[in-house]
């Protein structure tokens, strides 16, 4: 028998063992070959039980390693798993966590990466849909533990004067992420989150627009048009209401807005809580 | 409140029958459960009689949304322990000193009683499978252990509250029982303890050790918490699920256990296929006729 293994090598090895890619039975000679115990047999390190093989018990931990990093996926991408299927999800995963593994003491963030991973993933059909997919899911992900801030409220916007409007900047509030896609996928998340028996909409290629925010600790999504998303886009990025609105106005014109449409959605927004501050 | 910090002095190494409270008089919170999302509309809404509940740590330190939302409101009307499943206190990696920082912010937000992880290691080389690995049960893991300990209740500034943990896998540079291990540790490191009755049972079957003779062995005066739940038999091992009702025999070991350390805080979980909260809090309250069975126990609150 081998000598005792040092406790840093050890726990090196079993690690190794338990994110093995490959099955059970082949984990624990393949993380032998990696150089922590060199010689050694699994026998060496591991006990055997009165039911079990060495080899059996220690593959007892590489089972479940898999399936707690898909569960921890799947509850942040209920629609991409749904769209993926089982297999195709657990597919993802085995090559997410490779390319990624866990580095963070919460599983709440263990799927950070996984929309730049699909866009990358080869082998996934559809791939530019479940990338608008998994963006999506992040978002709403992100925004749910985003810091709280406090909308305006109605008195804060009331007490602006209306010469100042064209000067002023409004502050998203922190829980707020602006979304452009080339696929409906909020359209396709609903009809996962919907009762059995749901259709799908079509998977073709169609421009969506999209704010994620949060109001009274629940998160919210709000389809946006082209020139909601604009308008936007424009004041999170620090612009003027001025500024903001003439860029609306030049964008092409099927989809610029009328005077009242910029008011309806200026006033949606307000309501929606959509802002921390104004700026004058 | 806040836990008054552990005196260094070597304590008695003689177990204490029937003693009233721990060491550092943290106090009998009654029976609790654990604080489960799905339940969370239940108890706002419903404000039931529960003595206390166990919050898992992780869940809550790295949001601002609804989750710590709804902590504050439990923590203002319950009386709150943390429990953590990523300190890693057996790893060879350095401590996280990030997650250090916020557990202890969190521990002072939610005013715990005391804070507890497990005795395991969850990852190395950065990395966290997310999983409570077994320590081999050596001088070398005890003397790192011991010392990492010492440096989470100093940065702390509490004692911290170990749990043994269920284990698959035993190996064989083990030079000590588990007890043995833990118990040294407690006193090497002057730590609490958390002693979860069914973990002791998953562990005796899947090694083979009696388990009768664990809980007679651990320092009663450094029990602070209980745990109970349910396990899954798999015939050639146990998992503990965390997914249905005590098994008798765990109930008979926590019935031993009561009678050597009085009553203690003594919390149920529950973690997969969660029923409603009611039935989970009916599974924690039948702990209540093995506590009063208890002579001189003690019932501070």
């Amino acid at each position: 028998m081998a000598p005792p293994l040092p406790l840093d090598r050890l726990q090196r090895w079993m690690q190794a063992v338990i994110v093995h890619p490959g099955d059970a039975a082949s984990a624990p000679r393949a993380a032998l070959a990696r150089g922590e115990a060199p010689g050694a047999r699994v026998a060496d390190l591991v006990r055997p039980s009165a039911r079990l093989t060495a080899a059996e018990r220690v593959g007892i931990y590489h089972d479940m390693y898999l399936l707690r990093m898909e569960e921890a996926l799947a509850t942040d991408y209920p629609a991409l798993r749904h769209l993926l299927g089982e297999r195709g999800f657990l597919d993802l995963v085995r090559g997410y966590v490779r390319a990624y593994p866990s580095r963070h003491f919460s599983l709440n963030r263990l799927g950070d990466h996984l929309p730049e991973y699909v866009a990358r993933d080869a082998r996934l059909k559809r791939r530019a849909f479940c990338h608008d997919l998994a963006r999506l899911e992040r978002a709403l992900a992100l925004v749910f533990d985003a810091p709280q801030t406090p909308p305006l409220g109605a008195d804060a916007v009331a007490a602006v004067p209306g010469e100042r409007w064209e000067g002023a900047r409004l502050v998203p509030v922190a829980a707020f992420a602006l979304l452009a896609f080339r696929y409906p996928v909020g359209a396709y998340a609903d009809s996962v989150r919907d009762d059995e028996g749901h259709e799908h909409p079509p998977l073709r290629r169609a421009d969506t627009w999209a704010v994620v925010y949060r109001r009274d600790y629940s998160v919210w999504r709000q389809d946006l048009s082209r020139a909601g998303y604009h308008v936007l886009r424009e004041l999170a990025s620090g612009r003027t209401v001025g500024e903001a609105v003439a860029s609306a106005l030049r964008i092409r014109a099927r989809d610029r807005p009328t005077e009242r449409g910029l008011f309806r959605l200026f006033r949606g927004w307000m309501a929606a809580g959509l802002f921390q501050g104004i700026e004058l | 409140m806040a836990a008054e910090r552990a005196s260094r002095e070597r304590p008695s190494l003689v177990p204490r029958d029937r003693s009233a409270g721990n060491r550092w008089g943290l106090p009998d919170l009654g029976i609790g459960v654990g604080l489960r999302t799905v339940h969370f509309p239940h108890i706002l809404g419903r404000r039931p009689r529960v003595d206390w509940f166990e919050v898992l740590s992780e869940n809550f330190l790295d949001t601002e949304g609804r989750p710590l939302r709804v902590l504050d409101q439990v923590a203002e009307r319950y009386p709150v322990a943390l429990h953590g499943v990523s300190l890693s206190i057996g790893s060879t990696d350095p401590l996280d000193r990030d997650y250090l920082r916020k557990l202890k912010a969190l521990a002072a937000r939610t005013r715990a009683r005391w804070v507890s992880d497990h005795l395991c290691w969850t990852g190395v080389l950065g990395r966290n499978v997310h999983d409570l690995l077994p320590m081999p049960y050596t001088e070398e893991a005890l003397r790192h252990t011991t010392a990492r300990v010492r440096a989470v209740s100093d940065f702390l500034e509490r004692p911290l509250v170990l749990e043994n943990p269920s284990s698959y896998v035993e190996f064989t540079a083990t030079t000590m029982p588990e007890w043995e291990f833990l118990s040294r540790l407690a006193e090497d490191a002057d730590c609490g303890l958390l002693l979860d009755v069914n973990n002791v049972y998953v562990s005796a079957f899947n090694h083979g050790f009696d388990a009768e003779a664990y809980v007679d062995a651990l320092p009663a005066d450094r029990v602070v918490q209980f745990h109970l739940a349910g396990h899954t038999h798999e015939g050639t091992h146990i998992v503990d699920t965390h997914s249905d009702r005590a098994a008798p025999a765990v109930w008979r070991l926590y019935a031993r256990a009561c009678r050597r350390t009085g009553n203690v805080s003594t919390l149920y979980e529950w973690d997969e296929d969660i029923p409603d909260f009611e039935t989970v809090h009916r599974e924690a309250k039948k702990a209540a006729a093995y506590r009063t069975s208890v002579p001189g126990a003690a019932a501070s609150r």
